[in-house]
């Protein structure tokens, strides 16, 4: 086979994937039942890992930022930077991360072994689409936790900055708290919430369309759970610039 | 087996005289070459972000022509290194917790100790050998990728004085800085081979091809969770 039929057929393939997952978010019945399982399940075991990955960012920041600007004498600038820092790019950003990681594999990895013992087969003899029934709740949970993991996220990290600022390197709490309160405003926010929207959904995308394209036995289980990670982390770096580009134009 | 026998027998192994060549090199040709790619890519854009976003915080107080200064304490002490270490968790220590999970429920590991072989001189040690001494390599290549894009950003995209920018990166960028994410490559390094290690080694026959799925899903996280935690720590000890 040549390599542009097999790209037209690569395509072909995720072009039908999308479109059965949209008729089944919209037409036809949903396993609410089974969402709640997973975003519980997902939720769990996403919980730890997000708020560790995220915490220490935010004292990093305070840590390196405030001996370059205690230097410049700008010190109340050191919450406005970790703030804005933390709830437009990193907090998002790693949160995705984390949830790949852990949400996306674990999916990637469930749906991959379903295929492999021959159970998504099984689903479709029996005249259950093994897409809405499988892949959608974990998309729909995705889509869901990854905003409210984000939340979480944010609080830690600005406390993690608060912890490592104020009483290790002796900022002052009012100043720290002023600048804090002046330069957040809601639009960031936002901008962090809708980025992990996406994000998410990519996540149980990409998780669902390797898991069921999974072969190749016990070994191919781990590739789909290991290349779900990689490309997710691809698509959220880079769609994490387009973002800033974005936000950049619009001056937001 | 419980982590703390594991990674005493894991210490012992790789100490134990030379680890085999061919086993070693084929880890390390995928792990250094098999990585650049996707690292080049995640480094590029990572890099040329954080212009971006510092250049939108920044000129929110009026501070544009601190980019360079940001760009180089971000990206080099922190930003990169783990970066680094991250991407090659989910790329090499997912495969190699794969790979010795397969080993594991395939009963293979069994049959090398049935033949007195010791998988943890055979299998083991030159897998930590080959990632300690590759993820350094790694973090240096990151750090000088990063730094050109966060260049090229700033110049072309968002119109700030080269010169300038070059010559903050120089004043607050110093040979220790360099140093010091090179240390933290090494650290990851074995930290991110001996836990993929773990998890895909304490694999059981009867999970099958579950068992595979989890391991790689554990090895992931907890490389990626256990990196972050670390750096933190070892930047406290550094720059406080």
């Amino acid at each position: 086979m040549t390599p542009v039929l097999r790209l037209l057929e690569c395509l072909g393939a995720v072009a039908f994937y999308l479109f059965s997952i949209v008729r089944a978010l919209f037409i036809g019945p949903r396993y609410l039942n089974e969402t709640v399982r997973v975003a519980d399940l997902l939720v769990r075991r996403c919980l730890i890992p997000v708020g560790l990955a995220v915490a220490p960012v935010g004292a990093v920041i305070a840590l390196q930022s405030v001996h370059i600007l205690r230097s410049m004498g700008t010190e109340g600038l050191l919450s406005s930077l970790l703030a804005t820092s933390v709830f437009r790019e990193f907090s998002p950003a790693l949160a995705s991360v984390m949830v790949a990681a852990q949400a996306g594999s674990s999916i990637a990895a469930r749906i991959g072994t379903m295929k492999v013992r021959g159970q998504i087969d099984a689903l479709a003899v029996m005249s259950v689409d093994p897409v809405r029934y499988v892949v959608v709740p974990g998309l729909v949970a995705c889509a869901f936790i990854t905003p409210l993991l984000n939340v979480l996220a944010t609080i830690l990290g600005i406390f993690s900055g608060w912890v490592f600022a104020v009483p290790i390197c002796g900022v002052d709490h009012g100043t720290f708290m002023v600048n804090l309160y002046s330069q957040v405003s809601m639009i960031d926010l936002y901008v962090g919430l809708s980025k992990c929207l996406v994000f998410g959904t990519a996540v149980g995308l990409i998780a669902g369309y390797l898991g069921l394209n999974t072969t190749g036995g016990a070994t191919g289980v781990g590739r789909a759970a290991n290349n779900t990670v990689v490309y997710t982390i691809v698509f959220i770096l880079v769609a994490d610039y387009a973002a800033s580009m974005l936000l950049l134009s619009l001056e937001l | 087996m419980r982590f703390d026998r594991f990674v005493r027998h894991a210490l012992r192994a790789q100490f134990q005289g030379l680890p085999p060549r061919d086993e070693f090199m084929r880890h390390a040709i995928d792990a250094g070459v098999g990585s650049i790619a996707l690292l080049t890519l995640l480094t590029v854009f990572s890099g040329m972000n954080l212009a971006v976003q510092a250049f939108g915080t920044f000129s929110r107080f009026g501070g544009q022509e601190m980019l360079g200064l940001f760009c180089g304490v971000g990206g080099i002490r922190e930003l990169y290194p783990v970066m680094a270490a991250i991407v090659c968790g989910a790329r090499i220590g997912a495969t190699l917790a794969a790979s010795l999970a397969n080993m594991q429920i395939s009963e293979q590991v069994e049959a090398l100790e049935v033949m007195g072989i010791d998988p943890m001189r055979r299998l083991i040690a030159p897998r930590l050998w080959a990632v300690t001494l590759m993820l350094p390599l790694l973090c240096a290549y990151a750090d000088a990728v990063g730094i050109v894009s966060s260049y090229v950003a700033s110049v072309y995209q968002l119109g700030i004085n080269g010169g300038v920018f070059i010559s903050q990166v120089r004043d607050i960028v110093k040979f220790e800085d360099l140093a010091a994410g090179v240390l933290k490559g090494v650290i990851f390094g074995w930290l991110v081979a001996l836990v993929a290690c773990y998890h895909g080694y304490r694999a059981a026959k009867r999970d099958g091809a579950e068992g595979v799925g989890i391991a790689t899903n554990r090895a992931i996280v907890h490389a990626a969770v256990l990196c972050i935690v670390i750096n933190m720590l070892l930047s406290a000890l550094m720059y406080t």
